[in-house]
Formats: structure tokens, sequence, C-alpha cells
């Protein structure tokens, strides 16, 4: 089911919509793209932020349940999700939603998570002009979405070609039929022609697919770039496929349970109560996070751990090349 | 859920950062791809930066000594207590019987309102802040030489540097986003040469790497000057145009021969002529150093030394040279540039020659007799001089040398105020404790070590009845007859403008995501990034010669070992934000003492042994690390633990000059600990 969203409709949409549910779309602050609650600013979409929406799905910080003592008995307090609508999520992430379904939706499910997603809408947003570190192509996760959206959205000359890709969107498409018009062959062939040019523009580029990173693996020093590696967590904290968590108790008598993002790049991670540590060095600890996305995630999904978005290149501090496995220079 | 750009409260890097706020709460951060010096990159404290906002160990209420323990008060009677005590303490002793020590975690506002506090109100020039632990001797330093006393060009410049000399810095752990500028300028080919007695990761990093005794900077940076003078790398054309007093350098550091160097500082005479070679006659070369060459005796002429070695050869006021001082709070830099300090208002302007302006612009009387700095506030107090003190922000009961002496000090004291976030081994001993609001909690502004001054921002609101300190400070300044009737952070940043040239032209609504980078004199000037560029300050810089000298304490039979002390990555200062930081804490969550492989050999101890550890001043038992990483009769011992606190050992000896205590040298024994 698709229909065709006019330019001036965007907006006004996004007001209905967000009369039902928070939405949450790419906006600037301080002239930086971000994702936070959209309360009727500019939308942001140029490029893809930084920081993921993945975190509307696993958050930094958030809290499991609340915890209360009275006459030395417990009460639990669950936290409330509320209903989202995360709109302007582009392909590479929207793979990483998909993987992170199948790990957090696996045996035994993880409610806090599932629960979130069973309340966010997905709007995704097609990436007609790749950034220049993306290599979404070469993981098979880009330029455009072919699943896991709601309504998914291709910037066509006349406006946005909206696509349902599940039952809850193609709903939103009957209900709010007055913001659309009804879309023909012709704006199929654009989107598809658009996406084309961007497969193009993203084609030429050096070699960084699985393959090409598996290789890289094989031949890196991972002492010498361990030596370069910062540990400022960054790359695990930007990947939106990375997920990663810790939880803990805070407050004593009353207080919360509190899951928290973890990164396997800290010693602590993986470092025994008796101290004693088996990914002993930074190099393989960097090394594990490869593996993590290169063999361990496809050896228990069948995707890629690796969605090619480039934002841990753009975040190491230790200028390595992420993808070559070798020093900058 | 919002996101609000802010400043990060770790070091002085000074990295853009989002705050990420959901239901009035901090729930994460993350990085600011556009900041001009962190470019989209944090290191693990920063993105953890918002995790300890929350924290439900956070004072909430205004509290009052009842006795033995602290109870719960009103901000109304907390403010007039801590008034009607100060005024009664200066009417009966004189107003030097009080003092205040102002935060480096604070906002420039609330620094400057402090100094004002001190100086306006209760009349007294003792207020000082912890930069008389760390840069003191820059300010005193570089402001002598150069004429101006901070880092001379942006961080991001040395990625444009040729050769990097980097001294007593551990730049990766403690400075993550100036280290990454140093590993990109080493990917284009530039040199790195470091000195530190540990081996740390910038060391194995580097190029070259010397390890020198403690406490001997001198000598090996004089000896490297020998070099260069003799091999004639200086640069002639600069000393002649640009600097005086070559002369007298010349004919001291001639007397320091490498090999006179080697005998001193154990540096092989070969491996320093080879570093003074690549320092020197590289296009462009800069200057990183931080503690390392500042917590000494010699703090002030070990600063002197490495200006001199910069002005030889002419490597200042480009971009990719310079001296790049790295200072250790976000806001360290901003608190000495409002005043927070004995001898100087707001701007480095001198007590003894702007008074006259402060009394006309604040129409008050100012004290002129020199106030004390804060290790001689310290000293005061332990004699009865000091009668009265306000601690804002800060935990000298960790951070201090010798903190026995620094709670005997405490102690002595008729009344001590502390403000603080969390409580902390200095509020214990408060007699009124206020609740302070978080850098999540209000608005203002931080300067950077690379003089960037930037905005925080109001994010989340203060838990329960905890303020903003500027908020209070106010208050407090109005009972003493000082109008203070500000009406945000924004109308007091237009006074310290009005009356600080270097900060003349800030204002908040100039404050983008790049801020500003100060001297920064009118409405319609942009900043500067690098200093120095046509001519110094002071016209010419200042040559001087300096002398190496022995550290305050030696060891010796009884005290064979040297201790030196410093911070971790994963920890920030006296721990009382990371150590709430869950990962963080995790991640070092027990003090450990490095000891050299061979030095446990022979003493029989190994990793994760329990050791007893003893200067004349204390004694601690703690954890071992064997490593081959740090010179033998070498101790570590980083100072965030409450556990173990390194400060318990630490000598108060002061550098003349700066008053900045001897925290880097202490004679210590060592052993097994029986169990």
């Amino acid at each position: 089911m698709m229909a065709v969203l006019s330019r001036d409709n965007l907006v006004p949409l996004l007001k209905r919509l967000s009369e039902k549910m928070e939405v949450v779309a790419p906006i600037l602050v301080e002239g930086t793209p971000v994702f936070a609650t959209w309360k009727g600013e500019p939308l942001a979409l140029e490029e893809n932020p930084l920081c993921s929406p993945v975190e509307f799905l696993l958050p930094q910080k958030e809290v499991l349940f609340s915890y209360v003592q009275y006459s030395g008995r417990y009460t639990f307090e669950a936290a409330l999700w509320r209903a989202r609508l995360i709109f302007g999520i582009r392909p590479c992430d929207l793979k990483a939603i998909s993987i992170l379904d199948m790990l957090f939706g696996a045996e035994p499910h993880d409610e806090a998570y599932l629960a979130r997603r069973r309340s966010t809408v997905l709007v995704a947003y097609n990436c007609i002009r790749p950034g220049v570190d993306c290599s979404c192509l070469q993981m098979d996760a880009g330029p455009g979405g072919r699943e896991g959206f709601d309504l998914q959205l291709t910037e066509i000359g006349s406006g946005y070609l909206t696509e349902a890709g599940s039952p809850a969107g193609a709903k939103m498409l009957e209900e709010q039929a007055e913001f659309f018009s009804e879309a023909r062959e012709e704006h199929l062939q654009e989107k598809e022609k658009l996406l084309k040019e961007a497969r193009e523009m993203l084609e030429p580029r050096e070699d960084r697919s699985p393959s090409a990173i598996k290789n890289a693996m094989e031949k890196a020093d991972w002492e010498a770039l361990g030596k370069r590696c910062l540990a400022c967590g960054s790359c695990t904290l930007v990947c939106p496929v990375c997920h990663c968590f810790n939880i803990l108790d805070q407050g004593v008598p009353d207080g919360q349970r509190i899951r928290c993002r973890d990164c396997c790049l800290l010693s602590g991670f993986s470092r025994m109560a008796s101290g004693a540590n088996p990914r002993a060095t930074q190099g393989e600890r960097l090394k594990n996070w490869y593996l993590d996305k290169f063999e361990y995630i496809p050896a228990n999904t069948g995707l890629w751990g690796c969605v090619g978005c480039g934002r841990c290149s753009r975040v190491c501090l230790g200028e390595m090349d992420r993808w070559a496995l070798e020093v900058k220079r | 859920m919002e996101k609000f750009h802010t400043t990060c409260i770790y070091c002085g890097c000074g990295c853009g950062l989002f705050l990420h706020v959901e239901d009035g709460r901090a729930v994460g951060a993350s990085p600011s791809p556009l900041h001009p010096m962190s470019r989209g990159r944090l290191c693990i404290k920063g993105w953890l930066a918002g995790d300890f906002v929350g924290h439900p160990d956070r004072l909430k209420h205004p509290l009052m000594r009842r006795g033995e323990r602290l109870a719960r008060t009103s901000w109304e009677e907390a403010v007039e207590t801590t008034a009607s005590r100060f005024r009664k303490m200066g009417d009966e002793f004189g107003p030097n019987s009080l003092g205040i020590l102002t935060s480096a975690k604070g906002t420039n506002e609330e620094n400057y309102l402090l100094m004002k506090l001190a100086r306006a109100a209760l009349k007294t020039n003792n207020v000082d802040h912890v930069a008389r632990l760390c840069h003191a001797p820059t300010v005193a330093g570089l402001g002598y030489a150069l004429g101006s006393g901070a880092m001379t060009n942006p961080i991001s410049s040395l990625a444009r540097a040729d050769a990097l000399l980097v001294v007593g810095s551990n730049t990766t752990e403690q400075h993550p986003l100036v280290a990454s500028y140093i590993l990109q300028a080493q990917s284009r080919g530039a040199k790195l040469i470091v000195f530190d007695p540990r081996r740390t990761q910038i060391a194995d990093l580097a190029d070259i790497y010397l390890c020198p005794r403690l406490g001997t900077d001198i000598a090996w940076i004089n000896a490297m000057l020998n070099v260069i003078v003799k091999e004639g790398l200086a640069d002639e054309n600069f000393l002649s145009s640009r600097t005086e007093g070559f002369e007298a350098l010349k004919e001291a550091v001639c007397r320091y021969t490498p090999e006179k160097a080697e005998e001193i500082s154990g540096i092989p005479a070969q491996k320093l002529k080879e570093a003074a070679r690549a320092y020197a006659s590289a296009g462009r070369a800069a200057i990183v150093y931080a503690m390392g060459i500042t917590q000494h005796i010699t703090g002030t002429d070990n600063v002197q030394a490495l200006a001199n070695l910069a002005l030889v050869t002419g490597n200042l006021g480009r971009e990719g040279t310079g001296i790049y001082p790295l200072r250790g709070h976000q806001n360290v830099q901003g608190a000495c540039d409002m005043g927070a300090l004995p001898d100087f208002y707001s701007g480095y302007q001198k007590v003894s020659l702007s008074r006259p302006k402060f009394e006309e612009a604040w129409s008050t009387d100012l004290p002129g007799d020199p106030g004390l700095t804060a290790v001689e506030m310290m000293k005061a107090a332990e004699e009865g001089r000091l009668k009265g003190l306000l601690v804002v922000g800060e935990n000298p009961m960790m951070s201090y040398p010798d903190i026995s002496q620094v709670k005997r000090a405490l102690a002595s004291l008729e009344f001590l105020a502390v403000s603080d976030i969390f409580p902390t081994e200095t509020t214990e001993l408060a007699d009124v404790v206020l609740p302070a609001a978080c850098f999540a909690e209000k608005d203002g502004t931080f300067t950077s070590t690379e003089r960037r001054i930037q905005r925080i921002r109001y994010a989340v609101p203060p838990p329960s009845e905890a303020r903003p300190e500027w908020m209070w400070i106010c208050e407090l300044m109005g009972k003493f007859g000082v109008s203070a009737d500000y009406s945000s952070p924004a109308e007091v940043m237009e006074e310290i403008a009005r009356l600080t040239p270097i900060y003349g032209g800030v204002r908040y609504h100039r404050l983008g995501i790049a801020g500003l980078q100060w001297p920064c004199p009118a409405e319609d000037h942009p900043g500067t990034g690098v200093m120095h560029v046509e001519k110094f300050p002071i016209g010419r810089a200042r040559l001087r010669p300096v002398e190496h000298q022995e550290p305050g304490e030696a060891a010796d039979q009884d005290y064979p070992f040297l201790l030196t002390t410093g911070r971790s990555l994963y920890h920030f200062h006296t721990g009382t934000m990371t150590r709430r930081t869950s990962l963080l804490d995790r991640e070092v969550p027990v003090p450990v003492l490095e000891v050299n492989s061979q030095d446990a050999q022979q003493l029989g101890i190994r990793t994760g042994q329990r050791v007893t550890v003893e200067s004349r001043r204390g004694k601690l038992c703690l954890e071992a690390k064997v490593t081959p990483d740090i010179s033998r009769g070498t101790l570590f011992l980083p100072f965030h633990f409450h556990e173990a606190p390194a400060n318990a050992l630490t000598n108060s000896a002061l550098d003349p000059q700066s008053k900045i205590p001897e925290l880097k040298v202490t004679a210590v024994r060592i052993r097994r600990a029986i169990e």
C-alpha cells in the first residue's frame, strides 16, 4: 500500500500524529541534527544524526522498575512505556533495529526492549543523498529500506512517496488519508530511479564490504591497534547494532533498578570477580568487537552486525581507519 | 526526549556535548559533531557526564551542625547563620581571619561572584581555589615569560605540529581529546617526544620516550637548550626581534651539558641530544605539559624552562607551535580568569594596581593587603589565624597535600561552610552544608584550557531544595550590604565583561556552539585562537635562566622510594562524581599502588597483594600492581580513593613563587602488609 504526501502536508501530518503519541524526529539543536521529541520545529532531514534513534528502544539509561520498602516488605512499580513514533529513521538504522529485534526477541524475551518496541511506530526515510562515510550498500542495509518499517518515505520531486510496511502502517495511511494523494506507477519509478542514483554514488567507493573487513581482520595487528585505542567506548556507544548493557540497583532502601548501556571495550566488561580477564588487552577487546559484528551476530541472526553507517569511524579517538584496520595516514 | 547542548564537566578540554533529558531526568549524553574542538568525539567520561546527575546521594537540603550531626535546616537559616558568623568573626578578629575557596567546577559567574563576595563583602583577599594545586605555576610562569598565563594556541593547532614535546602529561588518560590531536599529528608524520617517569600510553606511542628521575626537569630542559644553542638550532631572528634576556640564559645553560643532565636526571645524554634536535629542527613544534611539570617546589621555574625552550626555537605565535598547559578541571581556567586568586581581580588585573578601578565599579572600599593562597589558608587555620572558611565545590580533605594537616586545620576553624553536590569528606566537617545545583541544572559559562568560553544550560531541575550557587552568593552579598540583584548569570557576565578587558566582548547571545576564545576585548571582536602572533602582551617575551634544585624530599635510608600521584582515565579528582557513575567505578573500583617489577621482586610483592606504604606524614594499606612501566625506585598512586587517600602521604612543601605544593614527589617506604 502506498500514497504520496505533498511537501506541505508533512508537518501537518506529524502534528496530527503528535496529538496521539510522542513524535520523535531529527531536529536542529545548535545547528546540529539530533533525534528528539518533535514540537513543531523545522525537520533536519539532510543527514543522519550522529546518535542513532535506536536509543529510543535501548536507552543509554532506563529505569526497569522502582522498588519501595515498607515495613520490611518490598513493593515494585513497573516503568510505563509511552506510545512513540520515530520519524526519519534511515535504512541503516532500520536494519539495525531488525537485528536487535531478533536478538532481544530470542528466548528468553527481553521484555523491557520488546515493550518499548511494541509501543513504537517506525517511519523510515530513504537515503537519496548518502553521506560521505556511508557504506550501507556493501552491508546490504541501504540506501533504500526493504522491510522492518511501518511507513517508509522517499523524497521525490513532488513530495514523499509513502509506503506501508506493516498492518499498523497501512492503517495509519488509511486513517490519515486526507494528507495523502494517490500514488501512481511513475512515482514508484521515480523512487527507483533516485535510489539507483544513490547506489551509483555509493558503488565506486573503496571496498568496505564484509569480506574486505574480514580480510582486514585477518591481517590486522591487533596489539598495535589496541595501543592506539583510547578506550573511549565511542564506537560501541554510537553503533546502532551494539546493545550490551549492565543492570544495577540504585538507592537503599527505596530505589530503582536501572539498565544502562555497557561497552565491551572497557576492561571491566570482561573482567572476572577474581581479577582475571579473558580479554586482557585493548587489542583483544577491539578484536572481539569486530568478531561480534562479523562472526557472532551473523551466526546468531544470519545478518551482518554492521550496517555501514560509518559512525564508528567518525567518533574514533584513536585515529584508526575502522575499515582497513590500520593507523590513519 | 529533549537534547540540550552543553559543556562537559570533567577535564579542561571543554568538549561540547548533548545532554539527553526525559521526564526531567538526565538519561544520557552524546557528542557534538559541530563543536570546533571535540568534533563529534568524547572520551568515556564525557559519554557518561550525565550519569551522576540524578544519583540518590545528591545533597538535597541545607544542613546545619547540631552537636555531632548535621541536621536539615532552611535556606534562610543556613544563609543567615553563615552571614552572621562571618560578620561576627570579621568584627572580632579582622577580615583576614576569613577566607573563601572557590570552585574550579563552578561557573565563571559563580567564581566572579565569590571573589566579589570575598573582597567587597568580607573585605579580604583570602580567596583562592584548586588551581593552586595544579597550574598556579603556569599562571605565574607563563604570565612572567609571555605576559599571559594560558595556553597559547587552540588545541586543534596541535594537529599541525611537526614535533610534539609532551612532558609530565598522561595525555591519553587525562585529556583524551588532546591526545587524539597529537595522534593525528603523528599520523601525518610528526615526531612525538614524551618525557615521563611512567611509561604511559602516550609514552608507549612516542617516537622518542625518555624517563627522567622525579623532580629533575630543569636539568634536562636546560641541557636541551644547551644542545640547541651549541648546534646552532636557535631561532636567532625570533630571539633578536621578540625576546629579551638571551645572553644570561645562554650563560646559564652552557653549564648544563647533556652529560651533566644525565647525571642528574638519569636520561642518557645521547637520547637527550636526539630529543633536542627533533624538537628544535621541526618547522613547527609544540610543547604539551601538565601536572608533572607544575606540582614541584620548582613548578614556576619548570614552566619558565619550557617557555625558554619554545622562545629560543621561535615556536610561538604560529599554528602548530605553542605551549599547551593542560588544565585538569573543566573551569579551572575560568576560575583563574575570574580572579579567584589572592593577588588578582578578574582578567589577571593585579590587586596592587587595579584596586581603585574595582572600588569605583563596586562602590565600596576594597582590601589592599595580600591574601593567602589555598595551602597557606590551611596553615593559617591550623595556627588559629584563619577562623572562618567558605569552601565551594571542592574537597580539600581528599585533594590537598597532607590531609591529616588539612583535617587539623579544618577542625581548628570556628566556622566552616561548604557547598557541594554530594556529601564529601569535607562536608562531614562543616558547620553549614549548602546543596548545590550541578552543571545540568543551571545556566552559566565554563572556560576550557584553550581559553574557550562556553555555555552550560539548565536542562533538568535540581534535586529538591538544591540551588545554583550564584543565587545564595548574591543573598550572602546582600546581607553584607553589597548590592547583588542580578537576575541571571547572563547579567553577571555583562558585569564581568565591563570590568575584565580579556572578556570585554563576551555576551551570552554571542556564545554559540564554538563559544569565544579570550582575549576578546570588544563586542565586534571574534576572539583569539593563536596568541602572540605579532607581539607579546608585555612587548618582548622574557627569557629567564633557571637552575636545577633537588625536590623538597629526597629518598633516604628510612624512606627509600619516591611516590608520585596522579589520576586514572576513569575517575576524576576526588571521585565524588565518577565513583557514583557505575561504569566508571566498575572499571577502576579500588586504589592500587604501582610498583616497579624489579623493586617488587626484591620486596617479594606480587600484583594483588596488600602493601603498606608510609611517608613522614601518613600510612596507607592497599593493593599493589606490579608493572615494568614505572621507573625503579618510583611508586604511583591515583588520589581518587577515600579508601586509600594518596594525600595522606604527600608533602605540603611549597614552590616559593606560586605556592603550589610538591604533590609529585614524596619520600616513602613500602613493605608487604601483614595480614
